[in-house]
């Protein structure tokens, strides 16, 4: 009991307030994590701390200019037309190779996640894209949905930009450097499966409507695919490469900036649009995930304030080898309901602790795999929720029941991988 | 819940912003304003710039404080304050600052080397703003508590990867903001890297014989309660070592790697002829463990999540459920005062004597607030 109290009073205070205010109250979750850090506050004899609450979102100042810069350079080349050209350009290469297809698909979906971040942004982008498409080849909508979303979450953990990498990295001091084939070797092998489980069946099968088939990619393929049209792709990847190869003498521009360049670029080729309005468009996209990430950040601030940290932390070091690996697979994606950021802090960095030791930047990669399922955790499941959206499907539950398997096979990899950290870093050039 | 947007609730909400942000700004602006330290008769204070005079102007500037002992000896430096989250680094400086007669030699302190970092708390950590003390006559004496990065507001935006300039070392971005991975420094670099460089100036120009760089750490990282010695200070942190033994203090002897850069440890000695020392006591209030996070956990220590964490094996101190700060800026005048014992044996010509200093066992029995100076002398 000494343990437990009051510590223990206090996470109960604010993950109960969390589920409350999101849940019953159904409150936007930046709102309803607001709420809780604040009642934790209260419940911690600390009063309502306004440096506190504020100092807290701080710490996601940089992700979230680099959320938002993402979100406009995704909007610029949808609206450019680079999207749907390139998409169906894939779909022609590759329609009488449907095991090339199935992985073909797959890549286009974790695109957007791997350079954003965020599973959201490639459901609603990419995945919104390809689901008529994948439908119209045979797929199954519900199975359409269920691989967009394990491709969305796919593409989040994939390199280069994943934001539970970087937020577990910090929690150690650890540099977001050297992740890019750890966190390939964590989302490759799942990512052709979940193609090969989900697609590539239905794509052999050959089942689709041709003529509605061909009529959806001739209208992607107006603007046609020019080497102009993929400037913007080209000058992201020079900037980022740059940055990441050629240190010593890249100007230090920062993802946001790379970004904004990319995004403003798409303005010379394609389509004509308005890049103020699409700007708008992305960044009220965007808010709700930042306002999420706001709201963790003054949830972490104030769990640490008073103690739930350190509890929780001491509490799951506590456990025994054998119970510890069940418990990461288990309790990480679960506490991703709140949000895959949020796990990836409160309970990805303890976990890192843990297994100090083992390579830390491929355990980092695959505790971050784990934290990025929590984004098909019921109630939020974001990646489920919009994915079911984008294949017309009502009921999110049937196309999270799809997940279900290739989810538990990612937190299955998950482990091996942790498990055998040093074993496969080795092998790693 | 739903709430219908109107140009209303837009007003009110951004009136609510605007009110939390002027609330915040008070509260972060309290930090801006200079600790105040009482330093012993003898001691002339000097600033940062005239060594390097790009400081000058700056918020690198930086004050440094001189005494001069009758008799001609070595000279000596303290850093306190490299990392504004370990006070009991800058408490032992500040001992030192106020306590400290000289008699032979000289003594170099700077009791808040990273001034830029005391200006700021890190988000997430929750720290305290400030940790105070209570003087012999019953009055108070606060000081900042700050980050162990410098202000974000002379340090933003941090490169995606900082490139070490001396070495070509990669480090995350934002260790361009803790000064301990910037030396030697360069006078053209970002305000952290230039007030290295003007500590590495400092160092070559008053040729200490023997520099201290005074640091915490996490009870759960193995280099704690640690000196860290580059190779020419290798001699002389042994006998040391060996005498704080015999006090009864354990001390890890650690050398300082060549391959880690930009570290007092291993710059100093390599740029300058002086022999570095770096030193760390065991601090829960920047450990990743720790429960409940305020100045009372700065000051004692006591924290029952490293109670259990110690159980568990996790730690590398002993830990008997505190580690007041007495005993960390005890650890840390007790070692200094050994290591002047020794440089005075090994050197003949190069010793420097002080007195008055409280050592550890001095310190845990009246407390660290007795030997500050009441804040009005």
């Amino acid at each position: 009991m000494d343990w437990f109290f009051p510590e223990g009073i206090y996470t109960i205070a604010m993950v109960g307030s969390f589920v409350l205010g999101a849940f019953a109250l159904k409150l936007p979750i930046a709102i309803a994590l607001a709420a809780a850090a604040a009642v934790g506050a209260l419940c911690g004899g600390a009063g309502f701390p306004i440096r506190h609450l504020v100092e807290g979102t701080f710490g996601y100042l940089d992700t979230i200019l680099i959320i938002a810069s993402a979100m406009i350079f995704m909007k610029s080349v949808q609206r450019s037309g680079l999207l749907e050209s390139l998409a169906a350009r894939i779909i022609r290469l590759f329609r009488s190779m449907p095991l090339m297809l199935s992985l073909g698909l797959m890549v286009i979906i974790m695109i957007p996640g791997m350079i954003t971040g965020s599973s959201t942004a490639a459901v609603l982008t990419t995945g919104a894209l390809v689901a008529p498409v994948m439908i119209k080849l045979g797929v199954p909508a519900v199975k359409t949905a269920a691989a967009i979303a394990m491709g969305a979450i796919y593409g989040m953990i994939a390199p280069p930009v994943n934001v539970p990498a970087m937020i577990i990295g910090g929690g150690i001091d650890m540099p977001y450097v050297g992740f890019a084939l750890p966190l390939l070797v964590c989302t490759v092998p799942l990512a052709v499966f979940s193609a090969l489980l989900l697609v590539y069946p239905y794509l052999k099968k050959g089942a689709g409507d041709e003529e509605a088939l061909e009529e959806d990619l001739s209208r992607m393929e107006e603007t046609p695919l020019t080497a102009g049209l993929l400037m913007p792709v080209i000058l992201l990847a020079v900037l980022m490469s740059g940055e990441q190869f050629l240190p010593s003498v890249w100007p230090p521009l920062g993802m946001p900036v790379n970004f904004l360049l990319a995004a403003l670029s798409s303005l010379l080729t394609g389509k004509k649009y308005n890049f103020l309005e699409a700007s708008r468009e992305a960044v009220n996209d965007a808010i709700p995930v930042l306002g999420i990430l706001m709201g963790v950040g003054m949830f972490i601030q104030i769990m640490t304030l008073v103690g739930v940290q350190g509890f929780i932390v001491v509490s799951v070091l506590a456990l025994p080898a054998w119970l510890m690996y069940f418990g990461m697979a288990t309790s990480i994606p679960l506490f991703g309901a709140v949000s895959a950021f949020g796990s990836a802090s409160v309970l990805g960095v303890p976990f890192l602790l843990a297994l100090l030791g083992l390579d830390e930047i491929m355990v980092g990669s695959a505790l971050s795999l784990l934290a990025g399922l929590g984004d098909l955790m019921p109630p939020t499941a974001l990646a489920g929720i919009f994915a079911a959206q984008v294949v017309g499907e009502e009921n999110y539950f049937k196309v999270l029941r799809h997940c279900f398997f290739p989810a538990v096979v990612t937190a299955v990899w998950a482990v091996v991988v942790i498990m055998n950290a040093n074993t496969i870093m080795g092998y790693l050039p | 819940m739903k709430i219908k947007g109107t140009p209303l609730t837009a007003l009110l909400l951004l009136a609510l912003a605007l009110s939390v942000s002027a609330l915040a700004a008070t509260e972060f602006k309290s930090m801006w304003t200079d600790d105040l330290f009482v330093p012993a008769p003898g001691f002339e204070k000097h600033m940062l710039s005239e060594w390097f005079d790009g400081l000058k102007g700056t918020p690198a500037d930086n004050p440094v404080y001189i005494q001069k002992g009758e008799e001609p000896g070595g000279t000596v430096l303290i850093l306190g304050g490299t990392h504004p989250t370990e006070p009991a680094g800058m408490m032992a400086a500040v001992l030192f600052l106020e306590r400290a007669k000289v008699s032979r030699g000289r003594l170099i302190i700077i009791p808040q080397t990273n001034i830029m970092g005391y200006s700021h708390t890190s988000p997430q950590e929750a720290h305290p703003r400030s940790i105070s003390f209570t003087t012999a006559d019953g009055g108070k004496r606060t000081f900042r508590f700050g980050s162990r990065l410098t202000n974000t507001l002379y340090e933003w935006p941090a490169p995606d990867i900082y490139i070490h300039p001396a070495s070509g070392q990669q480090l995350p971005g934002k260790e361009r903001g803790n000064i301990n991975r910037c030396y030697p420094g360069i006078p053209d670099g970002s305000p952290t890297e230039q007030m290295a460089y003007g500590i590495t100036q400092l160092i070559l120009k008053e040729k200490p014989d023997l520099s201290f760089d005074l640091h915490e750490a996490s009870p759960e990282y193995p280099v704690v309660n640690a000196i860290v010695a580059h190779e020419r200070s290798m001699e002389l942190a042994a006998m040391t070592v060996m005498d704080l033994e015999d006090m009864g203090i354990a001390m890890r002897l650690e050398p300082s790697p060549k391959n880690l850069r930009g570290l007092t440890h291993r710059e100093w000695g390599d740029y300058t002829e002086t022999m570095p020392i770096l030193m760390e006591t065991g601090n829960p209030v920047q450990g990743r463990l720790r429960g409940r996070t305020d100045e009372k956990l700065a000051l004692t220590g006591v924290d029952k999540a490293y109670v259990v964490a110690s159980a568990l094996g996790r730690l590398y101190i002993p830990y008997d459920g505190k580690q007041t700060i007495e005993y960390r800026a005890g650890r840390h005048t007790t070692s200094i005062l050994a290591f002047l014992d020794n440089l005075d044996l090994l050197f003949d010509d190069k010793g420097v004597s002080v007195e008055g200093v409280p050592n550890l066992a001095e310190l845990e029995e009246k407390g660290l607030g007795f030997f500050l100076s009441p804040a009005g002398r």
